[in-house]
């Protein structure tokens, strides 16, 4: 993952008080990696978000162009991992990579490309949300499902802070 | 006197797909052949069976995630013969519409290829280190033309997401013509400069792209007319008069010399002319002209095939530019692989011009959408996608199921060509070398890059599209491989 690793607290309580985006990365139709899109999903039908909820397979270099026009922005994906709580929210560290393959790269590039291309350097997060089934299914499996519910309380909190 | 070998790339990077390349070598250390190899497998066109028919277009495009704008039209083009309809009896609003989109579509597509793949190739070149050969880097020296290329690739999502809902696999044709209007508000979007550039905006930049691509070449032109040229036979549509068409026409095929060997022929007779030969190293087939045979008769299609077939283009700016291209050969068929971006370019453009025209055509405005007729057993769709000729044909049992679909996609008929093209850089860059550089394996995925080759549609497969280069001696056993992780 493209982030610091430091994990913060209250880290995207303005997220209500400043031009925002949420980007649900991953693929509904391969079970748990939908988490993403089920998380955007959920807070654009909860109302509790107003800003704006875009939905990806795979981050691509447009979308460092995208989030020039942003304050703050959240990535949400699945992730493959262990992590406590089956979830977590880090700052994204922006980075340059260089890879042979541009079809998918991470947030840290993105934000990373946006500062380069835009001299713009939105705020940036991403939420983990651990997963564990990854065939091709559509449906999250039980644990993902409890996963998504914390992540979405945890929003919840952050926001009404 | 050394060991034979042979070379495998695997993955080739940059493409849409995954292929292998496998370069055999003598005892000498020559070249005694190479090959590019397809190695995946999906059957799209068997489990399409059982479907009934105005699932078509939506399934089908499933095929991949570039061009699926292609296959959409494609097979709707199909699925109207088989409601009664030919493409002169959609609406106009809906043959607008459909037009519409498929321009945006070979937009981004070319966006995407040039910016995206093929332009670290040309801006640092091909024996630049790996790991300035990206666009990553094109953002980094390159500012202004990376903001263009995302932009402009931008403009055509937008407007197929405007037209067909969705930036990928959206929906817009149904049988007998599209099922959502265009309204003033969305249009008007394309006319204005916001987040997008308008649509004059983006006719300067296409302009630009091929001012640009005219001074590479008049520095680079040793390099660009050499690396990988060779004959062949091209394969494209134009209308009745002999404009490029990328959406309706009539198939025309010339031989390397120019003269024609499919003349202009209606696209529900493709059955008539082509054969699809096979190959037991390769899961793409090797569509060529039945009359010609399977030496002789294979054709290279996209952007270089389509301005050496047709006679003219129906837009000022890119019938200009389609002028000086085809004088720098004197009129002859042009067969420099590395021309292919700049024939690109000049698509670009030309799609820009027309994209323009028809936003300002009311009647895309329109509301009459849909024609039916008599259903038919059988429809067949032929459209220019990015990548070169598109065909899908279905046939259709009493219930309406599909019982048979034959797809020949465009990467597909330029197998032989991309095959020719390796071979090329085998006999040229990599033939007596005793050490195979990482600057030398990317030219053979530069030859096949030029062709924009999309193996996911090909194949119709699925997943992860890595490329491979690997060494075997006269015995068949491999010495050195190398691969990309």
């Amino acid at each position: 993952m493209a982030a610091t690793g430091q994990t913060q607290n209250r880290m995207i309580s303005d997220f209500a008080d400043c031009k925002s985006l949420i980007i649900g990365i991953g693929n509904s139709g391969r079970s748990d990696d939908g988490l993403g899109w089920a998380f955007s999903e959920s807070v654009e039908e909860s109302e509790l978000y107003r800003g704006d909820i875009v939905l990806r397979y795979q981050l691509q270099i447009e979308d460092a162009d995208l989030i020039s026009a942003y304050d703050q922005v959240l990535f949400v994906d699945a992730h493959s991992g262990r992590v406590d709580r089956g979830m977590r929210c880090e700052l994204v560290d922006p980075h340059i990579e260089h890879s042979y393959s541009t079809h998918a790269l991470l947030p840290g590039a993105i934000v990373g490309l946006c500062k380069e291309l835009y001299d713009a350097t939105p705020k940036a997060y991403i939420l983990m949300i651990e997963g564990h089934e990854w065939d091709l299914k559509i449906g999250l499996s039980e644990i993902a499902q409890t996963n998504l519910s914390r992540a979405l309380q945890y929003f919840q909190e952050e926001i009404n802070q | 006197m050394g060991k034979a070998r042979k070379i495998i790339i695997d993955p080739v990077t940059r493409v849409e797909g995954h292929g292998k390349v496998t370069v055999h070598l003598d005892e000498n250390g020559n070249v005694n052949d190479a090959f590019f190899h397809i190695v995946e497998f999906r059957g799209f066109e068997r489990f399409i069976q059982g479907h009934p028919y105005w699932e078509a277009p939506v399934l089908v495009q499933r095929l991949c995630g570039i061009c699926p704008v292609s296959h959409h039209l494609a097979a709707a083009k199909a699925i109207d013969q088989i409601v009664g309809i030919d493409p002169e009896d959609l609406s106009p609003v809906a043959s607008r519409l459909r037009r519409l989109l498929h321009y945006a579509q070979i937009f981004q597509s070319h966006a995407l290829h040039f910016f995206y793949l093929a332009s670290p190739d040309l801006l640092f070149g091909v024996d630049a280190p790996r790991e300035k050969r990206s666009v990553v880097q094109v953002a980094i020296d390159h500012k202004e033309i990376a903001r263009k290329g995302i932009l402009m690739r931008k403009f055509g999502q937008e407007l197929i997401k405007a037209l067909a809902g969705k930036k990928i696999h959206g929906i817009s044709a149904v049988p007998g013509g599209v099922h959502k209007s265009f309204t003033k508000e969305e249009r008007d979007y394309f006319l204005e400069e916001n987040d997008t550039p308008s649509v004059d905006t983006l006719i300067e930049w296409s302009q630009s792209m091929v001012d640009f691509i005219k001074g590479y070449h008049e520095k680079n032109h040793l390099w660009l007319d050499k690396f990988a040229a060779y004959t062949s036979g091209y394969l494209g549509m134009v209308t009745p008069e002999g404009d490029l068409d990328f959406y309706d026409g009539r198939l025309r095929a010339i031989d390397a010399k120019g003269n024609i060997t499919l003349n202009d022929v209606p696209t529900d007779d493709y059955i008539k002319y082509f054969t699809e030969a096979v190959e037991k190293w390769s899961y793409m087939k090797f569509p060529y002209l039945t009359h010609l045979g399977r030496e002789d008769g294979w054709n290279r299609v996209g952007p270089l095939a389509r301005l050496n077939v047709c006679d003219r283009i129906s837009t000022p700016r890119a019938q200009q530019e389609l002028e000086v291209f085809k004088a720098y050969t004197n009129g002859r068929p042009n067969g420099r692989t590395m021309h292919s971006h700049w024939a690109r370019l000049i698509e670009m453009l030309h799609c820009a011009e027309l994209m323009h025209d028809l936003l300002h055509d009311p009647l895309v405005l329109g509301t009459d959408l849909l024609r039916k007729g008599e259903q038919r057993s059988e429809g067949i769709g032929i459209i220019e996608a990015p990548r070169g000729t598109l065909i899908h044909h279905y046939e259709v049992d009493e219930k309406s199921m599909i019982t048979k679909c034959n797809l020949i996609v465009s990467t597909t008929h330029n197998n032989e060509a991309m095959n020719r093209a390796v071979r090329w850089v085998a006999q040229n860059v990599l033939d007596k070398q005793k050490e195979i550089t990482e600057g030398m394996l990317n030219q053979v995925e530069v030859a096949i890059r030029a062709y924009d080759p999309c193996l996911s549609c090909a194949t119709h497969a699925m997943g992860q599209m890595p490329l491979k280069l690997s060494v075997y001696d006269h015995e068949e056993t491999l010495v050195k491989e190398y691969v990309r992780d």
